[in-house]
């Protein structure tokens, strides 16, 4: 099989990374994501583990890379419609929403977002701040260029047709409110599916009190809350005000119902102690955990450096989390089966990885498998972790199973040398 | 100086144009030497505005260009191609940041006027001296040397040979395989059945792509991606040595295990303490047994033994201890098997439910925080562990150890030879721990597998094909290889040979010519970071593009 083009679906850093690696080697990469940016999860995180890296020092280079590199070409607020053929030729069919929003000519200088009348919730910034109509979703998103939300618009969606205060606003000629949804279609050799994952819904389990107490939190909600460009500029405002003298990390939310182990939260949770230790040093610290899973040959002395801080990791075998007049408070049984108790200002929930929404509609799209806990399936028992079962379609990164970012990247190189050796 | 400077300034719409006095700008420019002429343009980055820049650097018949406008994150490389379309060196261009630094910073219009005017001029001051630095093309060997004939090396070595690219397998000793080829069994969503590494072992022999060397070592390496010279050495009875040239070399050297002897608390040495090697051994044989001939009537499997030593979790051992206690189960009637952990560690998403089921089969698993100690107690051996601040025993006929994994004997000479470095922990330390997982500071070295960490078999295939990828990306037949232009060197004349810069390069390019008695850098291999220009204690060593006269006339302009 000759050269040909590849399709990696999702932009998350696996999708990026295997987008990158392909171009590299001379080869068309059309990149897909429904969002209207790329970066996936990792854009949202403040640092990263285990060497405590500014996360946005390592992403934005590789997003700029991406949006600069000649051999990929972006689509973007896209998904997969069909695939048909077989590897060597598959025939796939996207669809593209209209972005409203010119590439080209916008600039990212935000003189659009103010005026408009719209006020909605920031679902990217987990409901923590508002956004307009017209906008991006954080600050430093890349591209930096906005899009219009075609429902809550209101020229759009038809409740003041004659709106057009952001299209005054822009002296770049960027908005176009003609611009319409578009199905193409494209020829690959390959396809490569990087999708990602979602959170474990945690108001599901009343037990930890998500939704019902104010200022319990999920791991995403805090990453959000710490990172410098998140709503609150990296103050922990807490949705109710107070003292922060005793904040509690639960492990494994999820896990149970899901019947695996994430393999990453002991140390995102160890990370999230790093910070507020740092951040608040007289506050107590608590990791609650049932087994710690911290593999690999540098996480460990990053959880005892966590230690050594005075961060205290409790062993559990049940817990809850309650309110106590003012306060929350977490009890816990330990493996000898007693219960205690301890008072709390914040409780952050760190929840199982789950497969991401779409996932199963995906698989069918593509004709490849899941496996019983909703991601796809991949031919480990072949010893040939990153192909499926159709040939020609690879699974990399979180879309497999969770995993951190090395694991991630790694798969995404794999995946990539797999079909690179095909090209010969 | 006679320069041809051209200055032009972006308005990027109304950005820079309403909070920066661009006319009082180029009036104040325009007066200055060398500049040949200063121009503003609504958008520079746009298709008109390239345009523009093109015609403009042919008209002017320019020597220099100076672009003012946004932050060269977003946009030093589109000028710099619209140089190269130019037919322009573009590292006669420098681009000057007015809209970060200046026009969005700073309120008050005059200072952030003057702010600008005092960034222009230092970039005006520092474009005169550069020099065009021209681009290289070095030819390149496709073909690879793999290093360690394991399940990584394997991989390595199927996914790279082709008719254009052959591979050089180096296995020390005499058979392909490495431990892979010793286990029992693989757990079920790995298949279970170990016939894929024999496979793969025959398709290695089977490739006339593949030169296989067992009993081998590797000698002898110098040079750089895509030109290294090496020297295989075999022992034995071909014993001899091959010289080869090879692109890029990939290190799957493996592993080896904690001995448990190193600390008596374990026990080993006592009758029925095994090591989880020599049980997978008893299991391949089929023989499970006490030293007496009897099967065990009951097993006691313990976990970690080493972390607390080697300060890292395996990652592996949990999995395989709870493969031995599905095996016991499956295959010894009344068999009573215990585990002994201090954490479970399942991080693969089939991991738990392999786990619960040994769980349901009757494996007992209990959690001891602390120390374990295993002593011979009569013709049985007592297992005495502690938990949530309780000591507590148990007695059993058969111990099996599960001991860490550490880097592999040969890891200390090897870095030395490829000079690459090692982590904390003694394996191979990545470029990048979380970005670039199996890249080493010398580029076209890469490590895979255990040899840079614990890992399962899987994840070392994902390694292995990792770095093909890597080599089948950057390693084309017939494509040349284009290095770094932005180099440092060193001036001969001022050089003494003290060679501290050696020891300051992290990509080891500098090499000691002990003829001429002077440092060298290599320019095929250096990354243009600049550590060596400030470690030279004689002031020999030169960044060519940020030259100490660049950077004096800047700051100097800037500080004015
Ligand atoms: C709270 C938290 C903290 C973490 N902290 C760390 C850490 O410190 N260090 C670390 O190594 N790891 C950390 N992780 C793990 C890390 O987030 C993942 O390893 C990483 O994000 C995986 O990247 P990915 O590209 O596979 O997926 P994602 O980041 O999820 O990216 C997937 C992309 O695909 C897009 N997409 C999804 N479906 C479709 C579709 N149908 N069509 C087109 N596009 C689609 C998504 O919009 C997204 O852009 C953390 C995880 C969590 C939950
Ligand atoms: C008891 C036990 C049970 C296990 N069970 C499982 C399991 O069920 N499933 C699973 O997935 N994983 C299991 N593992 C892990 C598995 O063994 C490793 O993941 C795998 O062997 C790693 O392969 P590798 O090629 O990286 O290293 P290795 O298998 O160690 O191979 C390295 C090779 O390099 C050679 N070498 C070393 N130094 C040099 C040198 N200087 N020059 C040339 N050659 C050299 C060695 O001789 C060897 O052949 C188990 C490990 C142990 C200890
Ligand atoms: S048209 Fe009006 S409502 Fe719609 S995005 Fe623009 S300003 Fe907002
Ligand atoms: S659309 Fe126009 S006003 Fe809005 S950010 Fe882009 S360039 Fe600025
Ligand atoms: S994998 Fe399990 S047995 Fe091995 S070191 Fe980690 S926790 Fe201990
Ligand atoms: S500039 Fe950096 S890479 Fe180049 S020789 Fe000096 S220290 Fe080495």
């Amino acid at each position: 099989m000759k050269k040909q083009n590849v399709l990696v679906v999702g932009a998350g850093l696996a999708g990026m990374k295997a987008a990158l690696l392909l171009a590299n080697a001379g080869v068309t990469v059309y990149l897909l994501e429904k969002e209207s940016l790329i970066g996936g999860q990792t854009i949202k995180f403040e640092e990263v583990y285990p060497n405590m890296e500014c996360a946005t020092c390592m992403v934005s280079p590789i997003q700029q890379d991406v949006l600069q590199n000649k051999n990929i070409e972006l689509f973007l607020l896209s998904e997969l419609e069909s695939v048909e053929g077989e590897t060597g030729r598959f025939k796939v069919k996207i669809s593209k929403k209209a972005r409203y929003v010119s590439l080209v000519n916008c600039i990212g200088c935000d003189a659009c977002y103010e005026p408009c009348p719209v006020n909605l919730d920031n679902e990217f910034e987990e409901n923590l701040s508002k956004k307009k109509a017209i906008s991006v979703p954080c600050a430093g998103a890349l591209p930096n260029v906005p899009n219009i939300d075609p429902e809550n618009c209101l020229r759009l969606n038809g409740k003041k047709k004659e709106c057009k205060a952001c299209q005054e606003a822009c002296v770049f000629d960027a908005i176009d409110f003609t611009e319409k949804d578009e199905t193409l279609d494209l020829e690959v050799g390959a396809i490569l599916v990087a999708t990602g994952f979602d959170l474990f819904d945690i108001e599901t389990l009343p037990q930890f009190g998500y939704g019902k107490f104010p200022n319990v939190y999920s791991a995403m909600e805090f990453e959000r809350l710490y990172a410098q460009n998140g709503p609150t500029e990296g103050e922990l405002i807490l949705r109710k005000d107070g003292d922060l003298k005793s904040i509690g990390i639960i492990h494994c939310v999820g896990r149970k119902e899901q019947g695996y182990c994430s393999g990453v939260c002991c140390m995102y949770s160890a990370k999230f102690a790093h910070f507020l230790k740092h951040k608040i040093h007289e506050a107590k610290i608590y990791e609650f955990y049932t087994d710690l899973c911290i593999p690999g040959k540098s996480h460990q002395s990053f959880y005892e450096e966590t230690r050594q801080k005075g961060v205290d990791f409790i062993h559990n075998e049940t817990i809850r989390v309650e309110s106590q007049k003012d306060r929350l408070q977490i009890t816990y049984r330990d493996g000898n089966g007693s219960d205690s108790v301890v008072p709390m200002d914040m409780v952050i929930l760190s929840p199982a990885m789950i497969p991401g929404k779409g996932t199963e509609q995906l698989a069918k799209t593509l004709g490849i498998n899941l496996d019983k806990h909703g991601f796809f399936n991949t031919q480990n028992e072949r010893l040939s972790p990153v192909s499926t079962e159709r040939e020609g379609i690879f699974v990399i990164g979180c879309a497999e199973g969770p995993k951190d970012i090395p694991d991630s990247v790694l798969q995404a190189e794999a995946a990539v040398g797999k079909i690179l050796a095909s090209f010969r | 100086m006679n320069g041809q400077i051209g200055v032009y300034i972006c308005e990027c719409g109304p950005n820079i144009k309403d909070r920066i006095d661009i006319d009082k700008v180029i009036e104040d420019i325009s007066s200055l030497g060398d500049v040949k002429t200063v121009k503003r343009f609504p958008l520079l980055c746009s298709n008109d505005g390239k345009k523009f820049l093109e015609e403009e650097i042919k008209k002017e018949d320019l020597s220099h260009l100076v672009v003012a406008a946004c932050s060269p994150r977003e946009h030093e490389k589109t000028f710099m191609d619209v140089c190269e379309q130019a037919d322009f060196n573009p590292y006669l261009f420098q681009l000057i940041n007015i809209r970060e630094h200046c026009a969005w910073m700073i309120s008050d219009k005059n200072e952030a006027t003057a702010k600008a005017i005092k960034y222009i001029r230092a970039g005006i001051r520092r474009v005169a001296l550069h020099r065009p630095l021209e681009k290289k093309e070095i030819e390149s060997i496709p073909d690879v040397l793999v290093i360690g004939g394991g399940v990584s090396g394997l991989e390595a070595s199927l996914s790279l040979a082709g008719k254009d690219r052959r591979v050089y397998l180096v296995e020390k000793t005499g058979s392909l395989g490495g431990m892979a080829k010793k286990l029992s069994q693989l757990l079920p969503n790995q298949g279970s059945n170990l016939s894929l590494i024999d496979e793969k072992v025959e398709q290695v022999h089977n490739n006339e792509n593949i030169l296989v060397s067992t009993s081998s070592t590797v000698g002898d390496v110098r040079g750089f991606l895509g030109n290294f010279e090496i020297v295989i050495h075999t022992d034995g009875e071909t014993s001899g040595f091959r010289k080869a040239q090879v692109g890029a070399i990939v290190v799957a050297t493996g592993f080896d295990v904690f001995d448990p002897e190193e600390n008596s608390q374990y026990g080993y040495g006592i009758d029925n303490v095994f090591t989880a090697q020599e049980f997978e051994e008893q299991i391949k044989s089929g023989n499970v047994l006490l030293k007496s001939g009897k099967p065990p009537e009951s097993v006691a499997i313990i976990h970690c033994v080493g972390r607390k030593e080697r300060g890292y979790c395996s990652k592996v051992c949990c999995c395989y201890s709870i493969k031995f206690a599905h095996y016991l189960k499956d295959n010894l009637s009344n068999v009573n098997v215990s585990e002994l952990y201090v954490d479970l560690c399942l991080p693969h998403k089939s991991d738990q439910e392999y786990f619960e089921e040994a769980k349901k089969k009757g494996v007992h698993f209990v959690r001891s925080e602390e120390e374990i100690n295993v002593n011979q107690k009569g013709d049985q051996i007592e297992v005495e562990y502690h938990s949530e601040g309780k000591t507590d025993s148990i007695v059993v006929d058969m111990v099996v150890l599960a001991p860490a994994m550490i880097p592999s004997g040969d890891t200390p000479e090897l870095a030395h030879l490829l000079n690459i470095p090692l982590d904390k922990s003694g394996f191979f330390k990545e470029i990048h721990e979380v970005l670039d997982p199996i890249s080493t500071p010398i580029e076209g070295i890469y490590i895979a597998g255990c040899a840079t960490g614990p890992k399962n078999i899987p994840e070392s295939i994902v390694q292995s094909q990792a770095a093909s990828g890597k080599i089948l990306s950057s390693l084309i037949p017939g494509e040349k290889i284009v290095p770094e232009v932005k180099v440092s060197e060193i001036r001969e004349e001022f050089c003494t040979g003290c060679q501290t810069c050696l020891s300051v390069c992290f990509y080891g390019a500098i090499r000691f010519d002990s003829f001429k008695g002077i440092s060298v850098v290599n320019e095929a291999i250096c990354r243009g970071c600049g550590s060596c220009v400030g470690s030279c204690p004689s002031g020999a060593i030169r960044s060519k593009h940020f030259t100490y006269p660049q950077l004096y006339r800047e700051i100097l302009e800037a500080l004015r």
